[in-house]
């Protein structure tokens, strides 16, 4: 369905002479974004704000998706005029048509947005009432047309603000990914494809069931296939206002021949001073996956450390570094997934496996509530023996003998508990819940590309499951945090596609409370060699990761892999937060690193590093004051 | 201006820097900033280059007439428990199993033993030139020096010119502790004081014998002690240039007199290293010493700084008596890549700063971090959705 205004640039593709050259395939929007960022397509029909946020891309000329006024598909609907609209529902996801409606809105409201209500696009539908409007785009957009007495045509309202047409998606990749000759092929498919609307029309509305009319008026008189000047006009415009918003990493259009020798200088653009972007980045600007790859590469660590330091700062400007008394438990080291970079787990059946009693467990907590502690962190294994009421039961337990938060389960847990017992990762998360769970911990993360988990962790679930957790977690209220293992088979890319993963769902959820990372810690029983890893690299990881979160709040350092004197180091590279006192923690220390700190030995090091020292509980929220 | 304002001009034109200076760099909240500085000023005399050499340390005995309150290492008496001095064999046996893959320096720190005989040492110097002729002998510290003079009734000169002929190339730096009498009269009381060690170090200098020099931190010192000790050091080195190195050795607390003490934390030990870089413009080199910080604050170290991280050691037992968590030895390839993580080009030297190997510059780890150019494909990928 969502493919129909993108057929008369595509379809032509399969003719030859393209037919010989071009490899094409069809795939949701997410996903075409995802084949460039992690290098697996040369060349894709983008929305243009994915392409803003991997960054210096380069643009077919003369081809695009857009409107010049009404383009009847990007819609916003409700019962009254949009200026008394106090909540919006709409699909977070398709981010181009999101942060066109919020410009849109705050153009019109004085600068005042609704409130986001992040849903599925039949629910936000089946929403709309009183102050509750919806963004609909889409078939469903064409489909309700007449039904809603007050609707905001958003081509219509750009054209409007702007004075100029809207671009929505565009043929995008990497520079140098498509050659003239290419682009010539591109072009005639589009020649073929606009001569041929009306069959596709008439194929569409059969499909659908509306009338044809309906459809053939959209492809020939809403949706625009060129891309020339005002379209690139209106394209800066967006980008400018979106980066300017804090919406979208600062942007310029550039075309594919704009890299070539002959272009003329003032289309042959330079990149951006590392100065400039290292100002821009400390004044908290949003950054593009391509640009948190240059700073990785190329800013000195210093000039990092300093950027860093100053989000940090600025988000968090009590110059206060917190910490946490909790401990780890590792209930079970019974696990199927035989992940390469673990020394910890037993496969099922092997002698030296385990699942906690009760009263081992009541021997690990009562300390813990005896040192003034606040929760535990609770993880283990994959343990197929262990059923859903076993998990319930063990929280019940926990809760009713002693007053601590539960950090309970990775994503990975939660996915095999909801593969174990066929139930949805929300039925799951909702008995749990019920049970007694408060959060859940960001562990099993890795790298969220799966060209890299297929490397590492075979059987481990891929990005989007590990995501789609956490995104139902955060719509039901639980927090979560967020992490990062690098140094395996990752390059800088992998890096920077993971956190820029981690945002994008930030930006839906808000969930994620705190972000941290750590390399891969080599040990004898793990098959995997580390790659070029190292404390240096570490302090610069962590910078710039401050740097690309900005709608993260906490920054830990991770001191129980790095040791305690990087750790503290760590907190001038953007942490403002030491992670907990070690009771015991049996997953990195089977691989060798083992540190100790108590909280003593926490605050001294904080302290030394300039800051007060603040106890925490798993929401952030200060247990005493500053010391 | 700010206080770093005016260091960060001065430093710019090549200005020396003041007793209130060197304080105000340790009291600056901005570590970063203190530490860029540092940066500028090493990266002006020695661009990327970090020095590192093949050594070997040995303790021949830990017997120690002395009491200083620091030491976790010295055994008062030769029948203590613990106590040990080696053979002249024993010793030297030390040498002959490396001579597979031998140093280029054998580093020898001791206790202040009373009941050795003066030849003892010279012998030991004889020795290891017997089993590898060009090996550079870097012993006794100027504490041990004064300490030979008195004990064996001659002067500095006299200890040194024997020394010397029996095989001895230059000093380490130890002994140096904290200058200042409020500091040195309350932790090492019964040894060499602060202008008998600078005195030794003057009279090896003049003998054409390069020393080195340290500083030991964190325990009950105050940051106007740590740089009015540097700033001794800057004025011996300007009637004598005889000083390569100065090395900040950070206190560690286990099993010494100051036990109740807490070691002092990286953020400090990067500091006192950019300081010392900072105020020791006369000093070539600035040492981050693995042993005594651990490899991965050492490797930071090389941006604070620190443009030396010492040697492969194999069996360091001073610190590590203290606690030290870090590894007795690292291999030449562990340094070399240690170097290189932090962006840096390793260069081996002899103890006299000759270049033995220059390595290339591979800068690991960004290099390796960035993505490899694209293959050209036969197919153009595309893919279509929106």
């Amino acid at each position: 369905m969502q493919y129909l205004n993108a057929r008369p640039l595509y379809e032509g593709l399969d003719r030859e002479p393209a037919s010989a050259r071009v490899r094409l395939d069809l795939a949701l929007p997410s996903e075409v974004a995802r084949r460039i960022a992690e290098d697996e397509a040369d060349v894709a029909l983008m929305p243009v704000a994915a392409a803003a946020t991997i960054g210096d891309l380069r643009i077919a000329r003369g081809m695009a998706i857009g409107a010049r006024g009404r383009v009847r598909s990007v819609v916003l609907v409700a019962d009254r005029p949009l200026e008394q609209i106090e909540e919006l529902a709409l699909d977070l996801s398709s981010r181009t048509s999101v942060i066109l409606a919020r410009l849109v809105m705050r153009a019109r409201r004085g600068g005042k947005e609704p409130r986001l209500i992040g849903c599925s696009s039949a629910d936000a539908i089946a929403s709309v009432g009183g102050v509750r409007g919806a963004l609909v785009i889409g078939d469903p957009a064409l489909a309700l047309e007449g039904r809603f007495p007050h609707v905001v045509d958003l081509g219509e309202a750009w054209m409007q603000e702007t004075g100029l047409p809207f671009v929505f998606a565009a043929w995008c990749g990497r520079p140098g990914a498509l050659s003239p000759q290419d682009e010539s092929l591109l072009l005639e498919a589009k020649t073929h494809g606009l001569a041929r609307r009306d069959a596709i029309a008439a194929d569409h509305a059969e499909r659908i069931g509306r009338p044809v009319e309906s459809i053939r008026s959209y492809l020939h008189d809403a949706i625009q296939y060129e891309l020339g000047d005002d379209e690139h006009r209106g394209l800066e415009r967006f980008f400018d206002e979106a980066s300017r918003a804090g919406l979208l990493p600062k942007t310029r259009v550039r075309f594919f021949d704009d890299d070539a020798p002959h272009s003329a200088p003032a289309a042959r653009r330079e990149s951006p001073s590392l100065d400039k972007l290292l100002a821009r980045a400390s004044e908290g600007e949003r950054l593009s996956a391509a640009e948190g790859e240059r700073l990785l590469a190329d800013a000195g660590l210093f000039d990092l450390g300093l950027a860093s330091d100053a989000v940090r700062r600025r988000k968090h400007p009590h110059d206060v570094v917190t910490y946490i008394v909790d401990r780890n438990v590792n209930y079970t080291n019974v696990c199927t997934t035989s992940c390469r970079f673990c020394a910890f787990y037993r496969p099922v059946g092997h002698a030296e496996g385990y699942v906690l009693t009760r009263d081992q467990l009541r021997a690990k907590l009562q300390p813990v509530v005896d040192a003034g502690g606040v929760q535990i962190l609770l993880q283990g294994g994959l343990n197929p023996d262990l059923p859903i009421g076993w998990y319930e039961d063990l929280f019940r337990w926990i809760k009713s003998e002693f007053k601590l938060g539960l950090h309970a389960l990775s994503p990975e847990e939660i996915l095999h508990i909801a593969r174990q017992e066929s139930l949805t990762v929300a039925k799951v998360l909702e008995r749990l819940h019920e049970a007694g769970l408060d959060s859940v911990p960001g562990g099993g993360a890795e790298i969220l590309v799966d060209r890299v988990r297929r490397k590492i962790a075979k059987a481990k679930c891929t990005s989007d499951e590990w995501l789609g957790v956490m995104r139902v977690a955060h719509q039901m209220g639980l927090r979560s945090s967020a992490t990062m293992m690098y140094g395996t088979v990752d390059t800088a890319r992998d890096r920077m596609n993971h956190l820029v993963k981690l945002r994008d769902l930030q930006d839906e959820t808000s969930g994620f409370t705190a972000f941290f990372c750590w390399d891969f810690q080599f040990e004898k029983g793990t098959t995997l060699t580390p790659g070029d890893n190292g404390t240096m690299l570490y302090l610069r990881q962590q910078a710039v990761a401050r740097l690309m979160l900005d709608n993260i709040d906490h920054v830990g350092a991770s001191w129980v892999t790095q040791g305690p004197e990087i750790g503290q180091v760590a907190l001038r590279f953007g942490a403002d937060d030491f992670g907990s006192v070690m009771f015991e923690e049996n997953v990195v220390s089977s691989a060798g690193t083992t540190f100790g700190m108590n909280a003593d030995s926490m605050e001294t090091r904080i302290r030394a590093a300039g800051f007060k020292a603040v106890r925490r509980n798993v929401r952030y929220d200060w247990l005493n004051e500053p010391a | 201006m700010s206080v770093l304002d005016s260091i960060r001009d001065k430093v710019s034109a090549k200005e020396r820097l003041t007793f209130d200076d060197g304080v105000a760099l340790f009291r600056h909240p901005d570590l970063l900033a203190v530490g860029a500085l540092a940066n500028e000023v090493r990266e002006r005399m020695h661009g990327d280059r970090t020095y590192f050499n093949r050594n070997m340390r040995i303790e021949v005995t830990n017997v120690c007439v002395a009491s200083c309150l620091f030491c976790s290492f010295a055994k008062l008496e030769e029948h203590s428990p613990g106590a040990h001095t080696m053979s002249l064999a024993e010793a030297w046996s030390e040498l002959e199993q490396r001579m597979d893959d031998p140093p280029t320096e054998v580093h020898i720190v001791n206790g202040l033993h009373p009941g050795l005989p003066f030849s003892y040492y010279e012998e030991l110097l004889t020795g290891f030139k017997r089993i590898k002729p060009d090996v550079h002998m870097k012993c006794f510290t100027a504490v041990e020096i004064h300490f030979f003079a008195r004990h064996y009734g001659m002067t500095y000169e006299e200890v040194l010119v024997k020394l010397r002929a029996a095989g001895l190339d230059s000093l380490p730096g130890g002994g140096a502790e904290i200058f200042h009498p409020e500091v040195r009269t309350r932790i090492s009381h019964d040894k060499a004081t602060a202008d008998e060690y600078l005195e030794v170090h003057r009279v090896a200098h003049r003998l054409g014998i390069r020393t080195n020099s340290t500083m030991l931190y964190g325990h009950i010192e105050t940051f106007e002690h740590r740089v009015d000790h540097m700033l001794r050091l800057r004025d011996l080195q300007d009637e004598t240039h005889g000083m390569q190195a100065f090395i900040p050795l950070a206190f560690h607390p286990d099993g010494n007199g100051m036990k109740n003490l807490p070691a002092p934390t990286a953020v400090d030990d990067l500091r006192t290293l950019a300081v010392s870089r900072l105020l020791l413009d006369n000093v070539p080199h600035i040492k981050a010493y693995w042993v005594s910080l651990t490899p991965d604050v050492a490797q930071i170290g090389l941006r604070f700084g620190a443009d030396d991280i010492d040697g492969t050691i194999v069996h360091e037992t001073i610190y590590h008596a203290a606690g030290s968590s870090s590894p007795q030895g690292l291999t030449y390839d562990a340094l070399v890549r240690l170097i290189r993580e932090a962006g840096r080009v390793p260069v081996e030297r002899d103890t006299l700063y000759n270049v033995v190997r220059e390595h290339a510059p591979n800068a690991l780890p960004e290099a390796a971090m960035k993505v490899k150019d694209r293959k050209a494909a036969r197919h153009l990928a595309v893919v279509s959705g929106s």
